[in-house]
Parts: structure tokens; sequence; C-alpha cells
């Protein structure tokens, strides 16, 4: 007896092909969407681990980095303060990891001096000297996927990866390069990869530039020797690898993390006192570039969850409208099998393997496309952040996970219809009282003076509640997926790209060695460009009430408004000379962070010297977390005048070769410019495919629920077809409920736009990147307008189908 | 009076796979102005079929089918509808009424759809069916027969020519079936209209002045009768 049941609900489900459809359909996006995106992020973090790993393969990534870019410590300073390190360690009990090295290195800016066919040009660069027998943060060399091997000789270089293609470079070349006021040409022997450079960012900056616009390379600590003009071993680096990863603080949580590596920064905090060295102390949770990696995986792994959940109640949404459409239309069928004597259990169990039927073969078609789905998005991580992604595998602990969590939200959605469907009373239904109901008074006041038709139209909306709210549930989330993306990076876009394309007026800025502007003042002279000298390192820091220590960046600017890098102050006012204490401004997002105010007076450091400032003024929300002081204050507190200079030049002047002998490095405004709309245009195409789901779901949910409003009308449609309504009337009556459902379904879909962006860009947020949301009217309008067209467009469908009703059979119908 | 309608030799034959079904096996008849026909004949003998013939709901396989002299049009949706819009009125056994609107509004809304909304005309045919106290309710509050005349009442809200109903009494009480065919009878006279009915009922001949039987798609008797009822 089942069986037949069970065969007839099925071949009543093939009636409705298209929404059985649209419920696969659902199964399938949820399915491919956690294989894909958990599969993706199962990878991603391999990949970290496998280049960053302390073996023959890997990097073995440094723990401790302490610098000081304007300082040479000679060998001997290095290796009094290792042995220092290594004796205080000895002699502390609070610890049972050990050190594995301590290692002095030379990391300096500089340039590279290339020629093609297009001529000469300078690129700003990074050099690094590496020992041949470097423990810690060595080349990443993966077989198959770098060439050549490690610079070992004076003359020797390795080129980062991410770039040489872009230069066109291959093994054997010759390339010539400078820092300060030396060049030097070295052989290329070596493409590869190192840890602290997957994202070709500029040091002090988030963004990378375009390909081929800054390069970083791999010497030899003899290389370095010969580049800088110094000896052997002079470094202003010294890079610490403890055994195993000490735990260090994650500034996106919460919570403190960081007590195993505090350990060992009051041990090396102890050994610089000693040692009378200054210096920055930063582990691995305070190293940008390597932060900004792991936060940027730590958030793919953070929407995944989220953006899987999210999809899910999608398609549960889909899931239990249609389903309990189905009950209804099958209201009579039922009530007929019950009068026969069916039991309601006998009922019920078709009802309930119906979804997991449904479900199974949604589950199946995603399980089979979801790796090729992973690969994709693992194949445009990869040719963002230019690594090799060789381990790709998705565990079966993924697979289990996403199709038993579908399969548990597919069965709950089935459970209320079919519990209806057992519920059902026979008498009613066939007696055709269930189809009797009294119109809402409310309404009819509320819509009497409209035309009918539209009255009609408003009435038959809001007939059924909770399946529009479940609907507009539904448009809302699938719009959060879209629109939330597309407002955080408008936003993104305002606050980054805006003010530096719009405000700032420089053309180059020129990176010097500490206190050598001299030339580059006298090339500006000497070219009618107008300069400003600035001072800009990251070396502030502050404990925040949580006792953790917050990096910051500390500029000195002569003139914040009409300088060449006017700063926006939204709360108080400018620094002024004071003579008693420094006054400075800083950046709305540090100030929410520490909680300070405009009027107080704080103690921060400042590489590394204990400084007491009050702050005067909050600047617009930036991305990095940056203090203003004037010039002359910073330069008092860090004894530097100026690590760059600003230049605007006249039209048919140019950066030369010349300027590129007198500088550390050179970033033009245009193309910093388009490293940032890269950058934004790279991390927004990576949401585009959740983006473009959110939209392919606001239609397919549009297009269920117009369905299931025709078909529920088909009685009412019919009926009116047969008194001779033509279809252009009712297509308009159609027109007017899609109206109504896109403009209510757009506002929702806006207010869970904005919502979900808040709540992302809250996700994404820490003390190095705050990401700021706000609404631009156009993204609002855009989202607004969109439901409406789709809502509109799915018009047609409800005339086709009107003027596909075979009026015989539904006279037919109408007289049962 | 006028000839409204002629039927001739008209056929509905269904393809199926048991081979050809003569619903409708070469039908022949005129229609005048201001009859009122009842069609009578068992399940399955084709009157169904006819009625959607004269309705322009279903298009005839065969013969001719001319309303005012002119060619009634088949195969063509929306010239069919157009000819349904501008003069048929059609009555249902279960009223069909929309529930979301109210009595008054069900007339306007056909009213509306044809073009010619008028207020005062729709509670006139209220007042015609003997509702006019209940205009403003839903049809969920009130009784089959009352939703029966508001069907009436809407079914001449746009003036048709030619009024169809198929078996409109078939879900009431002999009493309230009465009722319902006296308030028909009255408003068809009134707008003069002419109108055919299919039913097994032959209580209602009375109401009729021409009564048409048909079995296994063919007429078998027409004849007009001496009509006991004349309306209100």
């Amino acid at each position: 007896m089942s069986i037949l049941l069970n065969k007839r609900l099925a071949r009543s489900l093939w009636r409705t092909k298209i929404r059985l459809i649209a419920v696969v359909l659902m199964v399938f996006v949820g399915v491919f969407a956690g294989i894909t995106f958990g599969g993706y992020t199962h990878n991603l973090g391999g990949m970290y681990d496998t280049m960053q790993a302390d073996d023959d393969e890997g990097s073995n990534l440094a723990d401790i980095w302490i610098d000081n870019r304007s300082a040479m410590w000679t060998p001997e300073q290095v290796s009094a303060f290792c042995d220092s390190l290594f004796s205080n360690w000895e002699s502390n009990t609070t610890t049972s990891i050990s050190l594995d090295s301590c290692e002095g290195r030379t990391v300096t800016q500089g340039a590279m001096f290339y020629s093609n066919a297009d001529g000469e040009r300078i690129i700003n660069s990074l050099w690094h000297g590496i020992p041949a027998d470097a423990n810690a943060d060595r080349v990443w060399m993966p077989e198959g996927n770098s060439e050549g091997r490690t610079a070992v000789t004076a003359d020797e270089i390795v080129i980062d990866a991410h770039v040489t293609d872009a230069l066109n470079l291959s093994l054997g070349d010759v390339v010539s390069i400078g820092a300060g006021n030396v060049t030097a040409d070295f052989t290329l022997v070596g493409i590869g990869y190192h840890p602290l450079h997957v994202l070709m960012a500029p040091e002090g900056s988030l963004f990378p530039t375009e390909p081929g616009e800054y390069v970083v390379g791999y010497l030899s600590d003899t290389g370095m020797a010969r580049l800088t003009g110094s000896m052997i071993g002079t470094s202003n680096t010294i890079i610490l690898d403890v055994e195993g990863t000490p735990s260090y603080d994650l500034p996106d949580t919460q919570e403190y993390e960081g007590t195993e590596i505090d350990i060992v920064k009051e041990l090396v905090t102890t050994s610089l006192s000693t040692n009378e060295l200054d210096a920055r102390v930063r582990d691995r949770g305070q190293n940008e570039p390597i932060e900004i990696m792991r936060q940027d995986l730590a958030g793919a792994e953070r929407t995944t969850v989220p953006f899987t959940v999210m999809i899910a109640s999608i398609a549960a949404i889909t899931i239990v409208l249609s389903l309990q459409r189905l009950v209804q239309s099958q209201s009579r069928e039922i009530a007929v099998l019950r009068t026969l004597g069916v039991e309601r259990s006998s009922l019920m169990i078709g009802y309930l393997v119906a979804p997991l039927a449904i479900g199974g073969v949604g589950c199946t078609l995603g399980a089979l496309v979801g790796p090729w789905g992973m690969n994709g998005m693992l194949d445009f991580y990869q040719d963002l952040v230019g690594l090799p992604i060789v381990e790709r595998t998705v565990p079966l602990s993924i697979y289990f996970s996403v199709i038993f969590s579908t399969m548990l939200v597919v069965f709950l959605s089935g459970v209320f219809p079919a519990w209806k469907a057992s519920r059902l009373d026979p008498l009613e239904v066939l007696s055709g009282q269930s189809e009797m109901r009294v119109g809402s008074n409310k309404l009819r006041k509320l819509t009497s003076w409209m035309p009918t038709t539209l009255g009609l139209s408003i009435r038959s909306s809001v007939r059924k509640p909770i399946r529009l709210t479940m609907t507009f549930v539904a448009v809302g989330i699938s719009l959060m997926l879209f629109g939330s993306i597309q407002m955080m990076g408008a936003g993104l876009e305002e606050t980054f790209v805006g003010g530096l394309e719009d405000d700032q007026t420089w053309d180059a800025q020129v990176y010097i060695m500490s206190d050598a502007e001299g030339p580059v003042l006298d090339w500006a002279e000497n070219n009618s460009a107008n300069y400003e000298i600035i001072i800009e390192m990251p070396l502030g820091s502050v404990t925040d009430s949580e006792k953790i220590e917050r990096i910051f960046n500390v500029v000195g600017l002569d003139n914040f408004q009409s300088g060449m890098r006017p700063v926006s102050v939204i709360e108080g006012g400018l620094p002024n000379t004071n003579g008693v204490l420094p006054e400075v401004i800083m950046d709305e997002g540090s100030m929410g962070f520490l909680g300070w105010s405009v009027g107080e007076k704080q103690t921060v450091s400042i590489n590394g010297i204990q400084q007491d400032v009050e702050i005067v003024g909050i600047s617009s929300s930036e991305l990095a977390r940056t203090m203003y002081f004037l010039r002359g204050d910073l330069s008092e507190i860090t004894g530097v005048n100026a690590t760059s200079i600003y230049l605007q030049l006249p039209e048919g002047v140019e950066v030369n070769s010349d300027l590129g002998e007198f500088s550390t490095g050179i970033v033009e405004r245009q193309n910093l410019l388009a490293g940032i709309n890269s950058l934004l245009d790279q991390q927004t195409q990576i949401f585009q495919s959740m983006m473009y789901l959110g939209l392919l779901f606001t239609i397919v949910v549009m297009f269920n629920t117009m369905i299931m409003n025709v078909a529920e009308r088909d009685f009412e449609l019919a009926t009116l077809r047969v008194l001779g309504a033509s279809t252009s009337s009712l297509g308009l009556m159609l027109l007017f409920e899609s109206l109504l459902i896109g403009i209510i379904g757009g506002i929702v879909g806006v207010l869970f736009a904005y919502g979900g962006a808040v709540g992302l860009a809250a996700s994404f947020s820490s003390w190095q990147f705050i990401v700021p949301v706000s609404v631009i009217p156009s993204v609002a309008w855009q989202l607004m307008v969109g439901v409406i067209l789709i809502a509109v467009a799915m018009t047609p469908f409800g005339v086709w189908r009107l003027r596909r009703m075979d009026l015989v059979e539904k006279v037919k119908d109408l007289s049962q | 009076m006028n000839k409204l309608l002629k039927m001739e030799n008209l056929e509905r034959h269904y393809e199926t796979p048991a081979g050809v079904v003569k619903a409708l096996d070469g039908v022949s008849f005129e229609i005048s102005e201001g009859e009122r026909i009842i069609l009578l004949g068992p399940s399955g003998s084709g009157k169904t079929t006819l009625l959607n013939c004269l309705s322009a709901l279903d298009s005839p396989t065969g013969g001719t089918y001319k309303f005012f002299e002119s060619e009634v049009p088949r195969n063509n949706s929306e010239k069919m509808t157009s000819f349904r819009r501008e003069n048929i009125g059609y009555v249902f056994q279960f009223f069909n009424l929309l529930q979301d609107l109210t009595v008054l509004e069900n007339i306007l809304l056909i009213q509306e759809l044809s073009g010619n909304k008028d207020f005062s005309r729709a509670k006139d045919l209220l007042k015609l069916v003997g509702l006019e106290a209940e205009i403003d309710r839903f049809p969920g509050e009130i009784s089959g027969g009352q939703q029966q005349r508001v069907a009436i009442a809407r079914s001449i809200a746009k003036r048709p020519t030619l009024l169809l109903g198929d078996e409109l009494t078939g879900n009431l009480d002999t009493e309230t079936s009465n009722k319902v065919m006296e308030a028909l009878v009255g408003a068809c006279k009134q707008e003069n209209i002419t109108s055919v009915f299919v039913t097994h009922d032959e209580g209602l001949v009375k109401y009729a002045t021409r009564v048409i039987r048909i079995d296994s798609g063919k007429i078998i008797s027409d004849e007009k009768i001496d009509n006991q009822y004349d309306g209100v």
C-alpha cells in the first residue's frame, strides 16, 4: 500500500517539475558551496603550513623579529645579544621550550634598475641578506614550482617568483640593483618565494602593487655586504626561531593568546637592555605581512560557515514553501485517500521520504561538482597571492559534515508539511470548506479606494502572511550574500581610494635612508618640483586595556590641511607646537579600539622610547592604525628628520635614475592607486562567486514565489479568464503583485544587506585593519531596483502560464 | 425574435489512445434572442462540451458556429477570449467568487476588466438579485445560495448577450435552487439576455422557454415549451 502511495506522490511531484528542479538546485548549490568553501579553506591552511614548515622543504618561519631600521648593528653586537639571550634562556625556569636559533640579517629598501625595449625604469625594491646556512626565514623553493637555487656567493641573487614573469626575468640574467648610494650587478640564480612576501606589498603598505612594480630579492650575506658596503654579519634585524610554535596573540580575537611568546619577549627585552640596543620586537601576530595572510585565511574560514548556513537557510525555506504548496495542491487527493482509510502514518512517510529523495539527488550532484568549485577557488587564490597550492584534497569529514547537515535541514524542512498532510481533515477538504475563507476587513478598508484589480493584487499578495514573510526572509538572506559584499566593497573603496585619489596631491614618494634628504631636495629644486618632507614609520606601539601591545604607524607632517597629504579631521582640531607635550591626531579606528577621547593625554612607545602625547583630533577611518604628529615633534622624539619626501612633478618631469640613486625606493601615486584598486578588485572577485550566488538565489526564490502565487491562484485566474478577462489585464494584475513583492523585497533586502555588511565588516575588522561600512545610496538603489526588476521579470512567466491554461480542463475543475 | 446564433453540423471529436471520441457529432440548432434554454442529458452526453463550444472556451473540430451571422473564432485563444468578453456571461456550479473581494467588488472587478466600471449598475444588479444588504460582505460570510446570486449578478454585470451556466444549482438544495433560478430569470428578462443552462434537474424545466435533450453527442429532442414561470 505504502509503495503505491509513494509512487503516487512521486508522480505528483513530477507534475511540478520546474519547482522540483528549483528545490533540487537549491540543495545542490548548498552542498556545492559547502564542499567548495570547506575544501578551499582546508587546502589554503595546508598551503601556509607547507610553506612555513620547519623542515627541509619549508622556509621555517621565524617566531620573533627584532629590528631597528634606523640602526645597523655590528656582528659583535648581534653576537653579544644572542649570547646574552641564550644565557638568559638557560637560566630561565618559566619556559620549557628551547631557542633553536638567533640570527642577524640585513633587510633594506632599495631599487632595481630595470631596462627593456621600452627603456629604463626604477622599481621600488626590498633586499634580504640570507646566509647560506640560515635556519629561519629561508627562501622557499618548492619542487616543481620554483627554479634554480638559493644565492651563495656575493654576486648571486634570487628574485621573488611573484615578479619574474612580469619583468621577463630568467635564470642567468644579470640584474642591476641599488640600496642607498650603491649600485651593483647580480646574477639571477634562483626564482623562489619567501614567507614574509606572500602579498607583494611594499613595507609599511597593506596594498600589493601591480605585478612588476615592486621587487623582492634574496641575496647571500656576502651579497648584502657587497650591496650595502658594510661588513658581513652587519644587521638591522635579528630573527629568533623557537622550538615548535609558541602561542602568540591573534589581534582579531578578544582573548589573549600570547602568554607563551610573552615569556620569550621578556627574555628578549632583558637581553636588548643588557646590550643597550633599541629595537622593535614583534611576534607573528605583530608582523603585518604574516598577520595579513593569516587573517585572510581566517576570514575565508570564518565566512565559509555563515555563507554555507545562509545558503542552506535559503534552500530550507524554498523546500518548506514548495513542499507546503505541494501538500496544499494535493489536499483533495489526500482527503480521498484518508476517506478510503489510509492511515496518517502511511501518508506521512511519503511526505518525509520525498524531501530526503530530493535532498539525496541534490547532495549527490553537489558532492560530484564541489571539488571542481574548490579547484576554481584555489586557482583563483593561487593567482591572487602567486603561491602554488599543490596539495588539493577534500577530506571525507568535509563531505560528511556538509551532506549530513544539508540532509538534516532538508529532512526538517519536510517534517512540517508532512505533519500537515497527515492532519488534513477529509470532510473539510471534500466539502470545500478548506477553500473558504473570509477576507480581511482591515485590508478591505485600506485598499477600497484603489482600482479593484490593484486591491485584489495587494490582498492576494498578503493572503499567506507566513509564506510571504518566509519569502522575504529568503530574499533578504540572498541579498545579504549579494548586497553586503557590495556595500563593504563600496565602503572600502570610498575610504581608501577616495582620500588618496581626491585629496592627496603628490605624484611620487621618495624613500630615503635616515636624514639623507639633501640630494632629493636638490633634485626637486633642479627640476622645479614641489616637495614635502615627511616622517613615516611603523614604529609606534601602545598597551591597550587588555594589556596587549598594539603596533601603529607614526607619521610626521608639516601641514595637515594644505599639504600634499591632507588629514581629514572628523573630531577635534589640528596639532600645534605647545612646547610641553606633542599634540597628535589619531585615526578613528585606533580611538575606538583603545577607547580614547580627544583631549586625553596618553603614553605611547615610539621606536622603543616611552613618550607622552596629547590627543587633539581624530582622523577619519583608515585601513592602518596611524598617529599623526607635527614633523618637528616626531623628529625630536625619533632623532630622524625625514624618512621620505613627497614630490609634485611639473609637466614633462618624470622620476629618473638620478633620483633612484638617491633613494631607497620610489612609489608613484598612480601606481599605488592602481595597486589598491587591483587589491580591491581581487578581494571583490574572491567574493564575486558568492555575490552572484546570492543574485541567483534571489532570482530562484522570486521565481519560486511567482510560480506558487500563480499556481495557487489558478482557480481565480481561470474563473476570470472564463469570464472574459484578457491575459493582458490579468498580466497587469500579476505585474502589480510582482511590483509590490519587489518593492517590499527590495527594502527588506537593503536592510539585510546592511546588517550583513556590518556583521561581515566586524568579523574582518581587527586592530590592523578596520573595514568600514557606509551605506552608499547608489548601492542601496541598485539593490532595490535589482529586486524589483527580478520580480517584474517574473511576470511574463505568469502570463505565459495564463496563456497556456487549458480553459476546458479548468472549467471541469471549477465544476467539481 | 431576432436570431442570435446558429450551429450547423457542429462536431467536437477527440483523438484518444482508444480511438476517436465524438463528444459532439453533427449538432445543429439556432437560438433566438430572449430564449431561455435548458440542455438536458445524461453524464457524458456532450452537453458540457456543447456549452464550452457555445462559450468559445473550446474549438469545434467541424461544422459552423455563427453568432449574429459572424463566424465565432476558434483555435485562437485571444480572439476566443475577446468573443467571450464581449458576448458571454458564465455561471459556475461552485460560484467561484474571489474570496478576497467583497460581494460588490467581485462585480466591480469584472466590469473593470471589461473596461466599463459602473458602480451604480453593480449596486443595481445586487438589488436585482436581492442582495443589496450584503454588498460589503465577503463571500465567506454569506450562504451558498446568496453566493450563486452574486455569481449571477457578476456574470451579467458586463451586459452579455448570452448567459451560460453549467449545473448552476447542482450544489444547492431545492428551495435555494428555486430562489436562484427566479433571480436568474428575473435578471435575464430585465437585461434582455438570452440564456443556456446545462442541468440534469428536470425540475428546472419550468424556468425555460425551450428544452434541448442531448445524448451521445447528438440532439435527440428540441422542444419549445409553454413557460409556467416568466420572471418576477
